[in-house]
């Protein structure tokens, strides 16, 4: 694909990690629905993942509620409920699941509960998501690799997407990837020269998802960048929509 | 080249750092910067003090590459002596076209008197300096006011334009105030709506497109650039006109 200053995308594209609402310190510039919705339209972006910024550091609980306002009906916002391994917030996220409406959920930053990512404290939740089929996205930068490793590896039939690994990260990867069959990397930090053709001519592109990660970052770029690779049409139609939807469906396992 | 435009990358590193998977291998470069129409890219070596070991390796690589690559010169105050006489072997023996500084590697704050030999040399020479900017007080870059107030001939640049909200605030308001102050783009922080900023509020002449190959793919930072709500005229400028300009090339 020869670059032009105006891009447009050539595949559907479904962002796999988009972030609405505030933050308790920093205000989202994006304000509403209409505005992420215009967002979405002027980089013809169809359909994304959303799931609200009070989850984050506060309240998986108070934040989910905080998301239904943003979802609308028009099918283009799906709800990405958070999730914590407590009673409330268990017995919240397993309502919407008999009301039809779970397809995944996230668990944030297990480092700052205090509380390990292990299976003595997150297995009941993990056993869960595995009977129902619900993948689980997980934050890479917020999160210990070791107990991710060892603690999945304790549930081979749950579907995880790691999301935002970053240079930082670049070690981590490979070694994730190769011992959690069952896992997908979410790509909106991955920047390392070149990691991207690397990681799907050794992985294959069916182990990755577009994510931007809007509002903490720009739409756009990473969607840019997966245009610009040696990707064929076929891995760049899984990476940008088709990955994601297939996970969505309860069909993200691999072996 | 896109669009009759020639691209031009300001802020990118020879050297590899492996606990990053980070590795200046030309051929990888090459394909990114083919992947997404980058014609240069400017090149530096920060890892070694002595700047002549790090020139070296810089101006073999430029010399494997003539068409591709531009080297800039890399000293450190903390060898001071060698500072003035390696930038003249550098810029006259090597080729090399400018300067690139890192203040987080050394104990001065960019504006202080151990740094002004290099700045005089810079001055002298109309050449533009390169820093590497961020929240830290070594490299905030409002120091860099003091530095374009002193040296009006040389050109300073902010690499990654402070990186985050407050310092990028301080960046603007440099170049809003001197004329040889510019901003260059390059940050893993893809804020929403920073590249707008720094157009609006600096010019879309004072700012340059950076990606920190080989650290990171430039594709995706210069993804930022096209991706951005600015006019297509502003995304020439960024993305090869104004570093042209600069660097005389």
């Amino acid at each position: 694909m020869s670059t032009q200053f105006t891009f447009r995308p050539r595949v559907p594209v479904f962002d796999a990690n988009v972030r609405v609402g505030d933050l308790h310190y920093e205000p989202s510039a994006c304000r509403n629905r209409e505005q992420l919705l215009a967002e979405m339209d002027r980089h013809e972006i169809e359909k994304a993942l959303i799931y609200h910024a009070h989850t984050e550091e506060l309240s998986p609980v108070d934040g989910n509620l905080f998301l239904e306002e943003w979802l609308g009906d028009e099918g283009r916002l799906f709800p990405q409920w958070s999730i914590m391994p407590t009673a409330e917030s268990m017995a919240q996220v397993q309502r919407l699941h008999d009301q039809g409406r779970v397809r995944n959920v996230r668990l944030h930053d297990t480092r700052g509960a205090g509380l390990p990512f292990r299976a003595w404290a997150y297995g009941p939740m993990l056993t869960w998501l595995s009977e129902k089929r619900i993948p689980l996205w997980i934050p890479v930068p917020d999160a210990d690799a070791d107990e991710l490793a060892t603690t999945l590896q304790a549930y081979p039939d749950l579907v995880t997407v790691l999301v935002g690994a970053h240079y930082l990260h670049a070690l981590l990867v490979r070694p994730l990837l190769t011992a959690l069959p069952n896992t997908y990397l979410e790509l909106s930090r991955f920047e390392p020269l070149g990691e991207v053709e690397a990681l799907c001519s050794e992985y294959g592109s069916e182990r990755f998802v577009y994510g931007s990660w809007y509002d903490r970052y720009a739409m756009g770029p990473m969607l840019f960048y997966l245009h610009h690779t040696e990707l064929n049409d076929t891995d760049l139609a899984l990476i940008c929509a088709g990955n994601l939807l297939r996970i969505l469906q309860g069909e993200g396992q691999h072996d | 080249m896109i669009e009759e435009q020639r691209i031009i990358d300001f802020h990118g590193h020879t050297g590899r750092q492996d606990r990053y998977n980070w590795n200046d291998d030309p051929t990888a470069i090459l394909h990114a910067m083919d992947k997404a129409g980058i014609d240069i890219a400017c090149l530096f070596n920060i890892f070694h003090p002595d700047g002549t070991t790090g020139n070296d390796i810089t101006a073999r690589f430029v010399a494997a590459h003539p068409d591709r690559f531009v080297g800039f010169a890399y000293v450190s105050p903390t060898m001071p002596e060698r500072m003035v006489p390696e930038l003249t072997r550098a810029i006259d023996e090597l080729n090399l076209v400018a300067i690139k500084l890192y203040p987080p590697y050394t104990q001065w704050d960019l504006h202080e008197p151990i740094w002004h030999p290099i700045y005089e040399f810079a001055n002298a020479r109309g050449l533009a300096v390169i820093f590497h900017t961020g929240a830290d007080p070594h490299s905030h870059p409002s120091l860099l006011a003091a530095c374009a107030a002193q040296f009006p001939k040389a050109n300073f640049v902010a690499g990654h334009a402070g990186n985050i909200a407050e310092p990028r605030r301080a960046a603007i308001q440099v170049a809003q105030t001197y004329p040889n102050v510019y901003l260059e783009t390059c940050s893993t922080f893809r804020t929403p709506g920073v590249i707008e900023k720094l157009v609006n509020e600096a010019g879309p002449d004072r700012v340059l497109f950076g990606s920190d190959i080989s650290l990171m793919d430039p594709r995706p930072q210069l993804g930022k650039i096209i991706t951005a709500h600015i006019s297509e005229e502003a995304k020439r400028m960024v993305c090869g006109a104004n570093a042209a300009r600069l660097l005389g090339i």
